[in-house]
């Protein structure tokens, strides 16, 4: 018996043949040979431009972290800064902070060795007007009070400040700001420094793509202990389901997700979940210049009618902590003894009464996310029983950050509004003082004691009296009743459970080069 | 080409110019009454007042419509789709890096359309009233109607993690043809699925049709095989209507196609003007809607002169109504 094959059943069968192949190619089971070496990381925003100067924001910033040096850095897992370009580093007058470099430290690209004419360029281009037709560095504050660097020989120079500066160290040398480049390839790449940055760190960027992300590649002429993973792939996201289907496939090695995500994650083997305080924040700001808001005793009313730990209930499934001040715990001249406000119906009706407003309509401005719908929902509810009506405006990004700006900001009645820290009381308090009134400061809150404070805070290089300052900063905030505060939020993170990530605490900055195995 | 055909292609070119110059004028009105300034959106508390006014100035925010959009047809002659004011990337860069991702997709989801939708109308067609015609019937509505995105998941849970046959990223290595290959599967089957049962009841009922014709009786009395009346005589008359419904799709997949570029973390076109909307970086908006509508036209355009290769009736009509005069 001889068997025929047709051309139906020969086309079939290739066809078949083909599929089942193409299945088996690099399953994530043949991938574990090189997770050792190289992973997967995810972030949720697109990378943008990797110039430390016009960064656009944390994800940009994580990924120049790890590609240019910076005269200090954090330790891994910390706040605190240790030497990283420089050999040497003091604070020799309350308004000059005098660097010597490390020699051989050579930029990649053949853009030969770093040098403090290096330095120099890198500082005063963020301070300076954009140059060759790019414009000025959105980071300018961040060297505020910068007068120059002077250049005292190849290695070694002297960062001259206008005025003393408490936070130098934390916001600009040490941060993203603090970033070295090459003047050389700044000069020659011009723009193209965007997107292929030339750097001294542990990792060079080897491929970038937008809607991709970029590929960290180790780089080998670091002068510095060398990062445990050759490469880190660093993944634009944007869905968090698909991020935790990544993760359960193999495919990601590490994310940072919202707790609803991320819980499911813990019965998964081979990936464990940690949680990790933010320093973010966020409240519910009231525009003290509108209406019945101008009443403190409104106001008052408000926070009084309100019950935080509920809506904290509702959005993170009770895993964030409340926040009772501006300043997380975390970060320095945090207010211990902020008073916590207890929801008291009784109190906030009387209040009310008391300031002739009853029945009133109030809209609550939000950005379109779920867990901020969930307490805006639960603020409605609440808001009800005291006789407030409180109408949700949940808003797609590009309008909700405009809301508080200019003209359009004074129609504001309510928002619920959340900025990224960093690990320093003016950073953080900087939003809120006059000047940021029509900006940032959608409070509208004009405070010329609070000015006062944070400008003595800015400058204050008592670490005790400081503290004093930032706190009695914040008591004035309380007393304005202009803030409602929330949550620091907590952040999830997902990793393989052989896998050790690393971030300044916070989470908001992570350190690539210090990720590792959780057994080294 | 006769005159008339000329005259056919000529009034046709004219009205795609039209066609993408009114669709730009539209976007960059809108521009104009969009709320939220461009740096904050961008660059969120970075964005001084200073920086805002800067963004507005290099984005021609604060020139009247018509000049921008002169100078912007001005650049796009000379392939210039502008700079995209935050990276400094030429937009025309980055939409050239991202579009055959959303095109491969587009048109393989078509194309799967095609493969499986219409031997499916067909066969529904000539087994009307039968078992698999009532299945058919109702697995095409309900393709139909589940929108494409919870498609891609529950595909994703099934094939990706439960069977764990296929990879959750749509996006592929760089020079990798077979990796990108595998990681396409899923994304084209997703967007697919409602157009197969979408072409799949067009076939049905545009084949319904012409086999109710007297010249198909005819067909089959002169003795034909049954297999030349559907597939030579009738299908060729039926597929007009889909045809110019495929092009139609065309443009209507790039919808869909953001939701499933975004489920599956792929780059597209969708996604670049999306996250552009998004953040209000209008130089990439601009750049990137342009081309869309531009291949939207083109498409069109080809399937309407595609009719008269198709249809003799079509050209001889046209060449009778010439001679007539």
């Amino acid at each position: 018996m001889t068997t025929r094959l047709d051309r139906r059943q020969i086309l079939a069968g290739t066809a078949a043949s083909g599929v089942v192949g193409a299945m088996n190619i690099a399953s994530p089971a043949a991938a574990q040979d090189t997770r050792k070496t190289r992973i997967a990381a995810r972030i949720d925003r697109d990378l943008e431009v990797l110039d430390p100067g016009y960064r656009t924001g944390p994800w940009d910033g994580n990924v120049a972290r790890s590609v240019f040096q910076r005269l200090m850095k954090q330790k891994p897992n910390s706040a605190e800064l240790e030497n990283d370009a420089a050999a040497e580093i003091k604070q020799s007058s309350p308004t000059t902070v005098d660097f010597t470099l490390k020699p051989g430290q050579m930029f990649t690209g053949g853009f030969g060795e770093m040098t403090a004419d290096d330095v120099k360029f890198s500082f005063e281009r963020i301070t300076s007007p954009g140059q060759g037709g790019r414009p000025d560095s959105p980071y300018k504050g961040d060297w505020v009070y910068l007068d120059k660097v002077e250049v005292i020989d190849k290695y070694a120079g002297r960062i001259v400040l206008q005025k003393p500066r408490a936070n130098l160290f934390d916001i600009a040398i040490g941060d993203v700001s603090g970033c070295i480049v090459s003047k050389k390839a700044v000069e020659q790449l011009g723009t193209e420094h965007n997107t292929k940055p030339v750097g001294s760190g542990p990792y060079q960027v080897s491929a970038f793509e937008k809607q991709r992300g970029a590929t960290l590649k180790r780089n080998d002429a670091y002068a510095g202990a060398q990062p445990f993973f050759e490469e880190i792939a660093v993944k634009f996201i944007s869905d968090p389901k698909t991020t935790e289907l990544a993760l359960r496939s193999g495919e990601l090695d590490f994310a940072v997700l919202p707790p609803s995500v991320a819980e499911p994650l813990r019965a998964v083997s081979g990936l464990s979940v940690s949680e990790q305080p933010s320093i973010a924040y966020l409240w519910i700001g009231m525009n003290v210049e509108k209406g019945p808001l101008t009443d403190l005793r409104v106001r008052q009313a408000l926070r009084l009618g309100l019950d935080v730990d509920q809506m904290l209930l509702a959005a993170y499934n009770g895993k964030a902590p409340r926040l009772n001040t501006l300043l997380p715990p975390q970060i320095l001249g945090h207010w211990g003894d902020a008073p916590v406000y207890k929801r008291n119906v009784a109190e906030a009706k009387r209040l009310l009464q008391e300031a002739g407003q009853t029945n009133l309509k109030l809209k609550l401005l939000i950005l379109n996310q779920p867990i901020y719908q969930n307490m805006a929902l639960v603020a409605r509810a609440l808001l009800q029983e005291i006789g407030v009506t409180l109408e949700v405006d949940a808003q797609e990004g590009g309008t909700y950050w405009s809301a508080g700006k200019g003209d359009t900001g004074k129609n504001l009645d309510l928002f619920l509004l959340r900025f990224n820290g960093k690990h320093d009381p003016n950073f953080i308090m900087q939003w809120f003082v006059p000047a940021q009134i029509g900006v940032w400061n959608w409070q509208r809150w004009n405070s010329p004691e609070y000015l006062n404070l944070f400008n003595d805070a800015a400058a204050e290089l008592d670490k005790a009296k400081r503290v004093q300052e930032v706190i009695e900063a914040q008591k004035l905030m309380d007393q304005s009743a202009a803030f409602i505060w929330l949550t620091n939020e907590v952040n999830f993170l997902v990793a393989r459970s052989w896998l050790r990530p690393a971030g300044v605490p916070g989470w908001i900055d992570w350190q690539y080069d210090s990720f590792g195995a959780a057994t080294s | 080409m006769t005159k008339e055909a000329a005259r056919y292609f000529v009034s046709r070119l004219v009205t795609t110019v039209l066609v993408v110059f009114g669709a730009m004028l539209l976007l960059f009105s809108l521009t104009t009454i969009v709320p939220g300034d461009p740096a904050t959106a961008l660059l969120g508390p970075q964005a001084t007042p200073e920086y805002a006014r800067r963004f507005i100035e290099d984005m021609g925010l604060d020139q009247p419509t018509y000049i921008r959009l002169a100078k912007f047809f001005g650049n796009v002659v000379t392939g210039d789709l502008g700079i995209d004011v935050i990276s400094g990337r030429s937009v025309s860069a980055m939409v050239w890096s991202v579009l055959p991702s959303t095109l491969i997709l587009t048109f393989s989801a078509i194309g799967l359309a095609v493969l499986l939708g219409v031997p499916l109308g067909i066969f529904a067609a000539t087994h009307r009233g039968s078992v698999v015609d009532h299945v058919l019937a109702f697995t095409s509505v309900a393709f139909i109607a589940v929108p494409s995105f919870v498609v891609a998941i529950f595909l994703l849970l099934i094939f990706s993690i439960w069977l764990d046959w296929l990879p959750v990223l749509g996006a592929g290595r760089e020079g990798d043809f077979w990796d990108q290959a595998r990681r396409s599967i899923l994304p084209i089957v997703s967007l697919s699925l409602a157009w197969i049962g979408f072409i799949a009841r067009l076939v049905r009922t545009s084949m319904l049709e012409v086999l109710g014709e007297n010249y198909i009786g005819t067909s089959r009395a002169y003795g034909l095989s049954e297999r030349l009346v559907t597939y030579k005589y009738a299908l060729k008359n039926a597929c007009i209507p889909t045809i110019a419904v495929l092009g139609v799709g065309v443009g209507r997949l790039l919808g869909p196609a953001v939701l499933v570029e975004i489920v599956f973390a792929r780059p597209g076109i969708g996604r670049l003007v999306y996250d552009a909307v998004t953040s209000r970086n209008y130089p990439v908006v601009q750049g990137a809607v342009l081309v869309v509508v531009i291949v939207f036209v083109v498409i069109n355009l080809i399937v309407d002169l595609s009719y008269s290769a198709i249809d003799p009736r079509i050209r001889r009509g046209t060449t009778s109504q010439s001679q007539a005069k």
